[in-house]
């Protein structure tokens, strides 16, 4: 279920910086909307595959139950930490990008 | 039009959510402690020594232990030791004995079977209780609570409906802005966990489903015991006998079960009419084992031949469906890392409750920032605000403190360890009354943070069950308890910090509020 936690948060992360105001205030540059667009995708698909492995992994009532419940950490973890560690997030979700799926695949 | 309606939204969620916010409080307050039911209890009665797990064993001597002591009881109860309770529960029902309606509890150790005398305490069962009885005679405090219950529904759709820019400001909170901050903060807890919020307060009308639309259950059935034999699954137990015959050993009993569903832990086992020829035993599966409660996961067995008699009949789908709500809001399904979740999500619904109530009254300040003396209904919600959330903080923490103070051979020990809560609670709205606003809360959440931050010191003087010794046994429902009351108490004393800290902030932030709702 760590995997899953890891993806839904580089998931929820990738889909905050698909919005303009906060890519520019992350990031401090201007985002092309290629950029936007790849980051909206991205974030979607991540939510959607940690979605499969988790019910893949725990079947659908657990699986559900769990999946929200780590997406919901996660997401708020990400925001009420961002005014004040905005690296380190970045820095986390970046990690949460390479780990999540190795360990989900791992735990497969 | 659509301006007016979202207006009449705003001030629907403004009202109730003022005037049911500081019982809400409370009841999300201790239901998220009741996630920690059995730790707390385990915290309440540190004579209960854990062990690791032997089911069978333990129903060993659970038998051989009612045998020789409750030999004549009409019915038994016992509950199996688990990852989360260490003692070994037996009860019995005895028509002639005294105790509660002839009921008496024992807890035994559950390596040697020998009663423990535990100080008389109801632990986690408190605030789980007044969670949903507001500690009010049967069944007003129900009802209050289920009403609650649909104001936080309420609260939750006229709150979506409110919120404009709930997509577009899906991940702000900006800090350190005064009004914007709470209201940035209020909307952020109350839209990233709202599936855990929903779920609650809609799982809360299905519990109570029966009190709130009782008529088709009183066209069918006539009252409600016969409806909750029916969807629980249980059986009509046939009189005694009166012819004595030995018991089955239960263990052979229990590795029936264990046959028909293997591994499977056992949430208690009833055994009625011991000893007599009409004996029936029954095994109740744990509800930690699946999300939904089940009702087919009863076995019920002849006590004497040891034959299975019956299994619970299997759910409908729309009690799976109701089941499974009741299931999600309890959470005994969850292991370790999913309560801490439920845990968190459960202090984040109550900071919904929180960070509302205390706009609501800055609000209203600023608009009273140059005057001297605060309007008396301002002052009255201020007053109230404080009591319901410091003030219960700190009952809480007087009724641990209780637990370890009292003489555990004291006359009604468990009471008083309530009426300290209580009382801390009352004193807190006396001081609440007698303070300015802001000293008030500094001077509460002061308390609180030093009430808290010492228990586990308190918890070491007083038993030997301190940091040091749980860690290094292992026992991590002790250890647990001890860290995470220091770490509320580190919180309160940050908020306290704040409050005590911070200069007269009406005069200085009603410009700069004022500035960043015009930019915004």
């Amino acid at each position: 279920m760590l995997g899953v936690a890891l993806m839904g948060f580089a998931g929820f992360a990738s889909l905050c910086l698909a919005m303009e105001k906060h890519f520019n205030d992350l990031l401090g540059r201007k985002p092309t909307s290629r950029q936007l667009r790849a980051l909206k995708v991205g974030g979607w698909a991540l939510l959607l595959l940690s979605l499969i492995l988790a019910v893949h992994g725990r079947g659908w009532g657990l699986g559900l139950v769990e999946w929200i419940a780590v997406l919901m950490a996660g997401v708020t973890l990400w925001v009420f930490g961002l005014p004040y560690q905005p690296r380190l997030l970045l820095g986390a979700a970046l990690a949460s990008l390479v780990l999540g799926p190795l360990l989900a695949v791992l735990a497969v | 039009m659509k301006e007016g309606f979202r207006q009449a939204m705003a001030w629907l969620h403004t009202w109730t959510g003022l005037i049911f916010g500081w019982l809400l409080f409370a009841i999300f307050l201790t239901g998220t402690l009741s996630y920690f039911k059995e730790e707390i209890s385990h915290w309440t009665q540190p004579e209960v020594q854990s062990h690791p797990l032997d089911p069978v064993s333990s129903l060993g001597l659970a038998q051989r232990y009612l045998e020789s002591n409750a030999g004549h009881a009409s019915t038994w109860f016992i509950r199996l030791p688990s990852e989360r309770e260490a003692a070994l529960s037996v009860s019995w029902r005895d028509p002639n004995g005294g105790g509660r309606r002839g009921f008496t509890d024992k807890e035994l150790d559950a390596r040697s079977g020998e009663a423990v005398e535990a100080r008389d305490s109801r632990g986690g069962e408190f605030f789980y209780r007044f969670h949903f009885q507001l500690q009010m005679p049967h069944p007003w405090g129900r009802w209050l609570s289920t009403f609650c219950a649909f104001i936080m529904l309420l609260g939750l759709v006229t709150g979506i409906i409110t919120h404009k820019k709930i997509f577009k400001e899906f991940f702000t909170f900006r800090p350190g802005k005064g009004q914007r901050s709470w209201l940035d903060g209020h909307n952020a807890i109350g839209v990233l966990v709202l599936p855990f919020h929903l779920m609650i307060s809609y799982s809360s009308l299905v519990i109570f489903m029966y009190m709130v639309m009782p008529a088709s259950i009183l066209a069918s059935y006539g009252d409600s015991s016969g409806y909750f034999n029916d969807v629980f699954g249980r059986d009509e137990v046939p009189k005694t006998a009166a012819q004595a015959a030995p018991l089955a050993p239960l263990t052979e009993l229990y590795a029936k079960v264990q046959e028909q569903a293997p591994g499977a832990r056992m949430g208690y086992i009833q055994v009625h009419n011991p000893g007599d020829r009409n004996a029936r035993v029954t095994f109740t599966r744990a509800s930690a084992d699946s999300v939904a409660y089940q009702r087919s996961a009863i076995w019920t067995f002849d006590g004497v031949s040891g034959e299975l008699l019956r299994r619970g009949a299997p759910e409908s789908a729309a009690m799976t469906t109701s089941f499974t709500f009741v299931g999600l809001h309890m959470g005994n399904f969850a292991g370790p890392w999913l309560r801490w979740l439920y845990f968190v999500f459960g202090v984040a619904g109550t900071a919904v409750i929180g960070t509302g109530l205390v706009m609501w009254l800055g609000k209203r300040q600023l608009k009273h920032a140059k005057s001297e003396r605060m309007p008396g209904e301002l002052r009255l919600v201020e007053v109230l605000n404080i009591a319901s959330m410091s003030g219960l903080l700190l009952g809480v923490a007087a009724f641990f403190w209780a637990n370890r103070l009292l003489p555990p051979a004291m006359d009604g020990r468990a009471d008083w360890e309530i009426n300290a809560f209580f009382l801390a609670w009352g004193a807190s709205l006396l001081h609440a009354m007698l303070r300015s606003g802001r000293r008030a809360w500094g001077e509460q959440l002061t308390l609180g943070a030093l009430a808290f931050a010492v228990l586990p010191v308190l918890n070491a003087l007083t038993t030997d069950k301190g940091l040091d010794h749980s860690i290094a046994a292992g026992d991590w429902a002790m250890a647990g308890f001890d860290l995470t009351a220091l770490a509320t108490g580190l919180f309160l004393a940050w908020a306290a910090g704040k409050m005590l800290r911070a200069p007269k902030p009406v005069a200085k932030r009603a410009p700069r509020a004022a500035k960043t709702v015009e930019a915004s």
